[in-house]
Formats: structure tokens, C-alpha cells, sequence
């Protein structure tokens, strides 16, 4: 039922969810020396800066394969995560211009953030494999899952995105909050640890996190060659699948008060 | 059901607002209301207001309304409950057919991108497809007389430059219903002829048109009918 809804609402805008995507990309590196490359530099300057933690100043071992590979696995699906969120949560009272005055859904503007920073996750996929065939990495047809693994990540945010933006109209303690709950939840996200050696209690809190699943499994599929577990991966999409129907529900209950709002 | 021959029907309109912040409130009226929906909602609580009151307005196909009446009577709100972009507190609207609300022109105005690029973005926000946007450019653009400044950000773009941009996208909609609100003032005066003609150009094509100005030689003028508001109130 809320598929058709959906399709419905935006059937008729998709060129101006188009637009608002070309937009959104084509401002992000407007005016920029380097544009594109800013895409590739967030994920690549972490990497560097934990595998030189992880190197001279505290030596960890965290794989049996080069940490650089363990952390940027795990950085590129994390860096899409969290620049989705930074840019979807402002992007309803960002546009405080447009709702006041004209109807369109809503959700386009979260939306088009989120597909912005897919194109930025193609970008810096791009590295992904030049780092993969540099190590040498023994890549399997477990690779595969990459693909459904993605899926659900993009589920899984553009529902938060869809909570928050909403949220952010009514309290705008939701923007201020952004920053520094992206920094806790990317310590509580297995990015430069793993969960592989944690006892099964610290894991089963860890996995309460459902970027844990997600990601944890998105390394192993590529660089370590692992498969997911089936039931696992059933079990945590119908529960992504629920809460997006939630949040879509939300949304749309608040989107009416929006224009009175914000 | 609107009736064929109707473009906008307004039933027993009444819009409440809340003289403070009211987005704590609000999220507190919508969880209570899930809980016990049945409040009163035709009541003033303390600091609410009535922007309109039992509002009743049927306008044909075809058919130039306008709204006259001072600051804060109503007329705004009005037009953003025909935009659908608020909803009443009690009463129905009915809208059939596109609105184009030429409401503050250039409010889709990105100040980084050029003049080009934003004929784009103002022209999907007002409902055109990208392929009728390509179609119409070299007539929008002609129609603004700003060919010189098209690729140069609009940030750069004087304020009266800035308006025919807005108002040349605007009108070229498609649109049945055309909202327009206090935007025939634009421009140097030769301009501003070029959009009174063409505003009844477009009536003479059989738009739906509902206008809020000051001016009443020009409400006169392109108004079939006009309608007074003094504090959310037909008069």
C-alpha cells in the first residue's frame, strides 16, 4: 500500500527530483579548485590518519591483511552514512523559501541529498578498487553481497534522514545534536575495529546497531571473501524494511504542518 | 467533487494560527491527538488567532479573482491554502487543475548558480519537465531581455534583473491556475507594461488567475471580481 503512495507522490515530480540532484551536485563543487576530488578526500584522509594511529603510535593488529584495506572497507559505506545524514537533516529548513510557498513532496529535498552522496559513494568505490589491486586482495564471488548489503544501507538512511529532517522543523536541537551523534555513533560502528574478537555479550549490544551489521558485513564480503548468513541478513532487512515504512508514515503525518511550522 | 466548470472552491474555510513558536506545541497537540482525537478544533485557545474565518469563494474556469484588503487580512494565507501548501483547521479546498504560485518570484533562486541553470530549478519547482524547460529556454530567456547575463550566477544579478527572470519562468507554465501575489510591481516601468500584457494575454487564454495587489487601478484592470478581506473576513 505505501509503495503505491510513494510512487504516486513522486511519479509526477521526477524531474524535479532530477533537478534538485543535478543541483545539489553541481553547487557542492561550484567555485571549487579541486570539486570532485573532495568526494575521494574525506574517506582517504581517515584512512590515513587510523592507519597511522594504528601503525606507529598504538600498534594494533586488527586483520591479517593491510589495515589500510580493513579501514577503508568499512570508511566508504560509513562516509556515505554520515554525509547523507549531515546534508538531509538541515535540508527541510534549508529550504525554508520553497516550503512556505510551494507544494511539492517533501521528501524530494532529504531525497536528493542521499543521491548526491550515492554518487559520491560511486566516486569513492572508485579508489576501493585501486586499493583492492594494489594489495592484492583474493576477492570471491562472496563479493556479490556487496550489492544487497548496499541496498540496505541506503534503506537504512534514507529512514533516519527521512526522521530527522522531519524532526529538525519542529526542533531545531536535531541539527545541533547531528554533529556530535554522527561522532559517537561512528565509534559505536565497527569502522576501524572489528567485531570479530569481542565477546558474544559486547556483541549482541554492538548489533543493536544496525550500521554494525551492515558494515561489519560489507568488509567481509570484499576483502576477507566471507558470506553473509542469511538468516541474518532476512531478519535485519525486514526490520530496515518496517522502520522505513515508520519513518515514510511520520513523515508524511508531519509534512502537513511543515509550511506552519518551520 | 468540484463540479467541471469550477477551478477553485473555497467551503467554510477557517485557518488558526499561534501568535508564538508553536512547534513544541504542535508535536504535543499531534501526539495527543493520537491519543484522544477528539479536541475541539474550532476554539481559540490562549495566543491562537483567526488568519480566516468562515471564508466561501467559488472561482470559474477561466475566471481573474482578486484579493484586496490591508496587511495581514488574509490573503497570503489564503493563496498558500489554494497552493496546498497549508492545510485548514476547518473547511474544504477544492483546486482542480496545475497552481502555479507566483508567489515572491525567484524564491527557487540558487545565488551560485547562473541565470540558465536556475530556469531549470525554477521552472521544475513551478511543475515544467525538464524537456518543455529546454523547449521554452530561448522564449524565457527572450522574454526576461537578459540575454547578456544568462551564464553569470544571479548572485551577481541587480534586484530588477533578479525579477524578470522570476516573472519570465513564471508565466511560462503550463499551468491552469495562476496565483499571483504582488508581483506585477516588478521592473523598470517599460517591464512592467510587458507583464501586465502578458498577465492578460494569459486570461484571454483562459487561465484561472487569483491576484493580490495593492494597486487598484491594475486589480481593476485585470480582476473580473474582487474580493475584500479586513481580518481574515469576506467583507
Amino acid at each position: 500500500m505505501i509503495q503505491i503512495s510513494i510512487y504516486k507522490r513522486l511519479k509526477n515530480y521526477k524531474d524535479l527530483m532530477l533537478v534538485f540532484i543535478w543541483r545539489e551536485f553541481t553547487i557542492r563543487y561550484k567555485q571549487s579548485f579541486i570539486g570532485i576530488l573532495w568526494a575521494v578526500i574525506q574517506p582517504l584522509s581517515m584512512m590515513l590518519l587510523f592507519t597511522f594511529v594504528f601503525t606507529y603510535i598504538k600498534p594494533v593488529k586488527f586483520s591479517n591483511y593491510p589495515y589500510v584495506l580493513f579501514l577503508y572497507s568499512a570508511l566508504l559505506p560509513w562516509s556515505f552514512f554520515s554525509s547523507s545524514v549531515n546534508y538531509a537533516v538541515p535540508s527541510l529548513t534549508n529550504h525554508y523559501n520553497l516550503i512556505t510557498k510551494i507544494y511539492f513532496p517533501r521528501e524530494i529535498l532529504p531525497l536528493s541529498g542521499i543521491a548526491v552522496a550515492i554518487i559520491d559513494f560511486c566516486i569513492a568505490s572508485l579508489v576501493y578498487m585501486v586499493l583492492l589491486a594494489v594489495f592484492r586482495a583474493d576477492i570471491t564471488w562472496n563479493v556479490l553481497w556487496f550489492v544487497p548489503l548496499f541496498s540496505l544501507l541506503v534503506i537504512f538512511t534514507v529512514s533516519v534522514c527521512l526522521i530527522f529532517s522531519a524532526l529538525n522543523v519542529y526542533y531545531r536541537d536535531v541539527k545541533l545534536a547531528t554533529g556530535f551523534v554522527i561522532q559517537l555513533w561512528f565509534f559505536a560502528t565497527p569502522v576501524f575495529y572489528s567485531i570479530d574478537k569481542v565477546s558474544l555479550k559486547l556483541k549482541l549490544i554492538l548489533f543493536l546497531n544496525p550500521l554494525t551489521f551492515i558494515i561489519e558485513n560489507m568488509r567481509r564480503c570484499v576483502v576477507e571473501g566471507r558470506g553473509v548468513i542469511l538468516w541474518q541478513f532476512a531478519l535485519e532487512l525486514s526490520l530496515t524494511v518496517l522502520l522505513f515504512f515508520a519513518a515514510y508514515r511520520y513523515f508524511l503525518i508531519t509534512e502537513k504542518k511543515f509550511a506552519d511550522v518551520i | 467533487m468540484l463540479s467541471d466548470n469550477l477551478s477553485i472552491e473555497l467551503i467554510q474555510l477557517w485557518k488558526k494560527y499561534y501568535r508564538e513558536n508553536l512547534f513544541h506545541r504542535s508535536l504535543r497537540d499531534d501526539l495527543m491527538n493520537f491519543i484522544r482525537p477528539s479536541k475541539n478544533k474550532s476554539l481559540l485557545e490562549n495566543n491562537e488567532f483567526w488568519a480566516l474565518k468562515d471564508i466561501n469563494i467559488d472561482v470559474k474556469k477561466g475566471e481573474s479573482i482578486g484579493l484586496y484588503g490591508p496587511n495581514g487580512s488574509g490573503k497570503s494565507t489564503l493563496l498558500k491554502l489554494i497552493a496546498n501548501v497549508t492545510f485548514p483547521t476547518r473547511g474544504h479546498v477544492s483546486v482542480n487543475g496545475r497552481v502555479a504560485p507566483l508567489i515572491e518570484i525567484g524564491a527557487g533562486f540558487h545565488k551560485d548558480l547562473t541565470g540558465r541553470e536556475n530556469i531549470y530549478m525554477n521552472g521544475a519547482i513551478l511543475g515544467m519537465t525538464i524537456s518543455e524547460i529546454k523547449t521554452k529556454m530561448d522564449s524565457i530567456i527572450a522574454f526576461s531581455e537578459i540575454e547578456d547575463f544568462i551564464d553569470m550566477s544571479v548572485k551577481k544579478y541587480s534586484s530588477g534583473m533578479y525579477l524578470r527572470l522570476g516573472f519570465s519562468i513564471a508565466i511560462h507554465s503550463e499551468a491552469e491556475i495562476l496565483l499571483i501575489d504582488e508581483i506585477l510591481a516588478v521592473g523598470d516601468e517599460a517591464f512592467k507594461d510587458k507583464c501586465i500584457q502578458k498577465v492578460m494575454e494569459l486570461k484571454q487564454r483562459g487561465k484561472t488567475m487569483v491576484i493580490v495587489t495593492h494597486n487598484r487601478k491594475l486589480m481593476e484592470k485585470v480582476a473580473d471580481r474582487v474580493v475584500f478581506l479586513e481580518k481574515g473576513v469576506i467583507l
